[in-house]
């Protein structure tokens, strides 16, 4: 047999075992190219928009390199490993270290530049139908068109080639080390060890971390870090302790969980026992890193998903806090433009005037500022002032103060107490008041609250007396609705064109721009967090298989003992359940808390974007699981 | 009343073109309490042999029953409820599993049978005694010698107490010591326990230790030997003259 039959051999019969590592390699191509081209589609910059947004696409496309490699690599390690045998039997009968490298690369450079190219085609045919993704995520009104770029080939063919040489030189160095010996000997590693008091101790240590950072993360926000270094360095805190806490877990505490149901059964197991307590107990200590890796991996992209979910989700709602009606003017003038323009149209409309005075308010026996940075004196803060007339609903008597639209983000920064005494600020008077609490409603614009300000409303009385006293003339909030929702797009047409001389906002306008650039951010977090997924759980697949290989011969002596395929399956499933599962509950978690801690930058609805990203992700993970488990069958089945 | 018998098996592999005919028309039968060696020259059929009366492979042709029940027309999952309660297993490869220690192996099977937990250990206890692995219950496979190993195997064997224990080529492995260790521990099970065994060797030594020797070659019964009052020695020395001439070698003296 010649040396290229025996690479064609050796590549059919690889084509099928590892069909898996060619799918995960097209795909993860697929996906860079189709990014890629995204980047360079002309098309694109409509989404864009601006420096930024292309920016945080070069940035992920870098990202996106750095976990194809790690992928790609961690695959080849396993696979290499594998075939430690062959390798040396080909050792033994006389070939060179130099020619098997050879055998291998020629092999490898079949196999990868096939899959490459496949990859390139499904990219670029999948690459229209991410852009049709993103243009409807960012609200962009435009056909997307099918241009492949040249530049995105060459790109991507130079970013695997030099990913190919990284792996070629892995196998390179794995090869020269080895003597023929210890080529035989790498699947026979044993790592059977007594639990030892150490390891209990480490196990409870990585526990206890994992708390601490989960407990310091729900204080971040909470007024114990008052500057931005503390903060920042509360925060690396957080993320050492809990991913170090993570590897210690895996480390020490699930062996030693194990080793106490164990110790209970005293060698009492059954079938189901041995394929799942026994064999995850016996690798624990290799896999901890591998699932410390998928762990950390999973929780960032959950919550990273989560929060820019956050954001997309709550950008009509921001928009309604932000603009409180559906178009805001400041001008009396302008909005009377912008009513004859309606007129015109036909399109019915409500209008609201609200009058606003500004005043500053001593606010010291309700308001902690925790932050020092934000140089706010709470003596003396300037917020708007409305009537309480014109708010329906509320009656106040003159010496209650009521507030009302408070910015999430800034109550988390300088919380208000529920009640307390303060005092209206004239130019010559003081009034005192009492303050009732804060509502959640918002009755004028941003323009009035410095974007986030809560306003004042206080009784009718008190508000003229004030606006006496500071001798100035109310500003004025017009906010016109629109009754027949169908006609806001069109009102807004007409909105867009008309020329204002004050302060004027759409809320529709905001939403979309907040969606355009929310949906962008989310498009792309949204695409490394597949990535993410589909190489940790091609990973743990790989894992799998490498560990059924294994366990083969246990599998012929459990059968051969009498015990059938179904029985070995429901052990391996439960051993699966626990592979896949724990990286996966632990990572969940990990992310439940981490955007529990900061979810109030991105947006104003927690829950529902949060749930619908975990399910999505644990639907899509599981998948994997799946996989592995019917991986196991083929091997259950085969073993006698 | 025998408690293994076997009636003109017959097994062959490959397709109809490229047949190979392995085992042609045997007959066995084993009484109760037996002990009984199956010795043949390499590919005569003896690991074949143990394969289909154990019930792992299948025979092309002929009857095979175990306490009365035909075990040829078992389906699949019958044949693994039959092994895992009537049959028991010493391997030459010891085939523990390495995940597991000393003790866990040798339980494996009962837990299959649901017997409780304080009748588990008592069995275990007597066993692990009279097969000296008590001192290394909670040890793993990889830390224990290849005699210690073979002894668990032989526990985990005898632990459920089947009606038959078939062993293929136990002492292969093993060192002349620690193979007549064992040999001799099999028999006083044997006789102690009334335990049936069925053992398959190369080795007239192993053989010996047997109450009963069965040739094969080219896989057909060539002759059988009985030990019945005769003592090991001269029972060895039968055993070693057939072999030769079985072997087509004949002795010098």
């Amino acid at each position: 047999m010649s040396i290229n039959q025996l690479i064609f051999r050796n590549l059919k019969k690889n084509l099928k075992n590892y069909y898996l590592y060619v799918f995960a390699l097209m795909f993860t191509v697929a996906l860079y190219f189709a990014f890629v081209t995204l980047q360079y589609d002309p098309s694109m910059d409509a989404t864009k928009g601006s420096i930024k947004g292309a920016a945080a696409i070069r940035t992920a496309s870098v990202l996106l390199i750095v976990i194809v490699t790690v992928f790609l690599l961690y695959a080849n390690n396993i696979f290499i490993k594998r075939r430690s045998k062959e390798i040396g039997l080909l050792q033994l009968i006389g070939m060179t270290k130099g020619k098997i490298f050879r055998i291998l690369t020629a092999e490898n450079f079949i196999i990868y530049f096939s899959s490459l190219f496949i990859g390139v085609f499904i990219g670029f045919s999948s690459s229209k139908l991410f852009i049709m993704i993103l243009f409807k995520i960012t609200g962009v009104n435009a056909i997307a068109t099918l241009t492949f770029s040249p530049n995105a080939l060459i790109q991507t063919v130079i970013v695997f080639s030099a990913i190919y040489l990284c792996i070629m030189l892995l196998n390179y160095v794995f090869i020269k080390k080895q003597n023929i010996l210890s080529l035989f000997k790498v699947a026979s590693t044993t790592e059977v060890k007594k639990v030892s008091l150490l390891e209990m101790i480490i196990g409870i240590l990585g526990i206890f971390f994992i708390i601490i950072g989960y407990y310091i993360s729900s204080k971040l926000f909470g007024g114990d870090f008052t500057t931005m270094n503390e903060l920042f360095l509360a925060m690396i805190f957080i993320l050492g302790s809990v991913i170090i806490g993570t590897y210690l877990f895996y480390k020490g505490s699930v062996s030693f969980i194990f080793y106490l149901i164990r110790k209970k059964k005293d060698g009492y197991l059954n079938i189901h026992e041995v394929l799942s307590l026994s064999s995850i107990m016996f690798r624990m200590k290799s896999n901890a890193l591998l699932l410390t890796i998928i762990t950390t991996v999973s929780a960032l992209a959950i919550g990273l998903l989560s929060l820019s979910y956050i954001s997309y989700y709550s950008s009509e709602k921001s928009a309604e806090n932000y603009v409180a009606a559906d178009f805001a003017l400041t001008n009396a003038e302008d909005a009377k433009h912008f009513k004859e323009a309606l007129h015109a149209h036909h399109i019915p409309y409500s209008e609201k005037m609200i009058d606003v005075i500004h005043a500053n308010i001593n606010m010291k026996k309700i308001l902690d500022t925790k932050l020092k940075e934000l140089k706010v004196d709470p003596a003396s803060m300037t917020l708007p002032i409305i009537s309480d007339d014109d708010v329906e609903k509320i009656n106040l008597s003159p010496d209650e103060t009521l507030f009302a639209g408070y910015n999430d983000m800034m109550q988390k920064f300088m919380p208000l107490k529920s009640s307390g005494q303060i005092e209206l600020k004239g130019r010559h008077e003081v009034i005192p008041q009492k303050y009732l609490g804060l509502q959640k409603e918002y009755y004028i614009s941003y323009f009035f609250t410095s974007g986030g300000l809560p306003v004042a409303i206080v009784d009718e009385a008190i508000f003229d007396r004030l606006q006496k006293d500071m001798d100035m003339k109310p500003s004025v909030h017009i906010g016109i609705d629109i009754q027949d929702e169908a006609k806001i797009q069109e009102a807004d047409e007409i909105f867009q064109k008309t020329t204002f001389s004050g302060n004027h906002d759409s809320r529709l306008a905001m939403s979309s721009n907040q969606k355009r650039s929310m949906g962008l951010s989310m498009f792309i977090v949204g695409f490394l967090g597949l990535t993410f997924l589909i190489t940790s759980g091609c990973i743990l697949y790989f894992k799998q298989m490498d560990e059924s290989e294994d366990e083969k011969l246990n599998y012929t002596i459990l059968r051969k003992l009498g015990f059938t395929q179904g029985d070995l399956l429901k052990g391996v499933q439960a051993k699966q359940a626990f592979n896949f599962g724990i990286p996966l509950i632990i990572g969940l978690f990990h992310s439940y808390f981490a955007v529990q801690s900061g979810w109030f930058l991105f947006g104003t609805e927690l829950w529902t974007p949060m749930i619908l990203v975990m399910l999505l992700y644990t639907a899509l993970y599981s998948i994997f699981g799946f996989l592995s488990v019917l991986y196991y069958k083929k091997v259950i089945k085969a073993a006698l | 009343m025998y408690i293994l018998e076997a009636t003109k098996i017959y097994k062959s592999y490959g397709n109809k073109f490229n047949k190979q005919e392995v085992l042609k028309g045997l007959d066995i039968r084993v009484e109760k309490g037996e002990f009984v060696s199956i010795m043949g020259a390499s590919g005569s059929g003896k690991t074949t042999l143990l394969n289909v009366l154990s019930s792992i492979d299948q025979v092309s042709q002929g009857t095979i029953k175990i306490e009365g029940k035909d075990i040829i027309s078992m389906k699949e999952k019958q044949l693994a409820e039959f092994r895992k309660r009537h049959l028991g297993f010493i391997f030459q490869e010891y085939n523990l599993l390495d995940t597991l220690t000393v003790k866990e192996n040798v339980l494996l099977p009962l837990s299959i049978t649901k017997t409780a937990k304080k009748d588990a250990e008592q069995k275990f206890n007597e066993l692990a005694t009279e097969l000296g692995i008590y001192e290394i219950k909670d040890k793993y496979p990889n830390e224990i010698s290849g005699g210690q190993k073979q002894r668990t195997s032989a526990a985990r064997a005898f632990i459920h107490e089947p009606s038959i224990i078939f062993a293929d080529e136990p002492t292969g492995a093993l060192d002349s010591k620690s193979a007549s260790d064992l040999l001799n521990k099999l028999q006083k099970l044997n006789q102690k326990r009334k335990a049936t065994i069925v053992m398959v060797t190369h080795d007239p030594v192993a053989a010996s230790f047997s109450s009963r020797v069965i040739f094969i070659k080219d896989g057909q019964i060539y002759t059988q030997l009985i030990k019945g009052e005769e003592t090991r020695q001269t029972f060895f020395q039968h055993i070693m003259k057939t072999q030769g001439v079985l072997g087509g070698v004949q002795n010098e003296h």
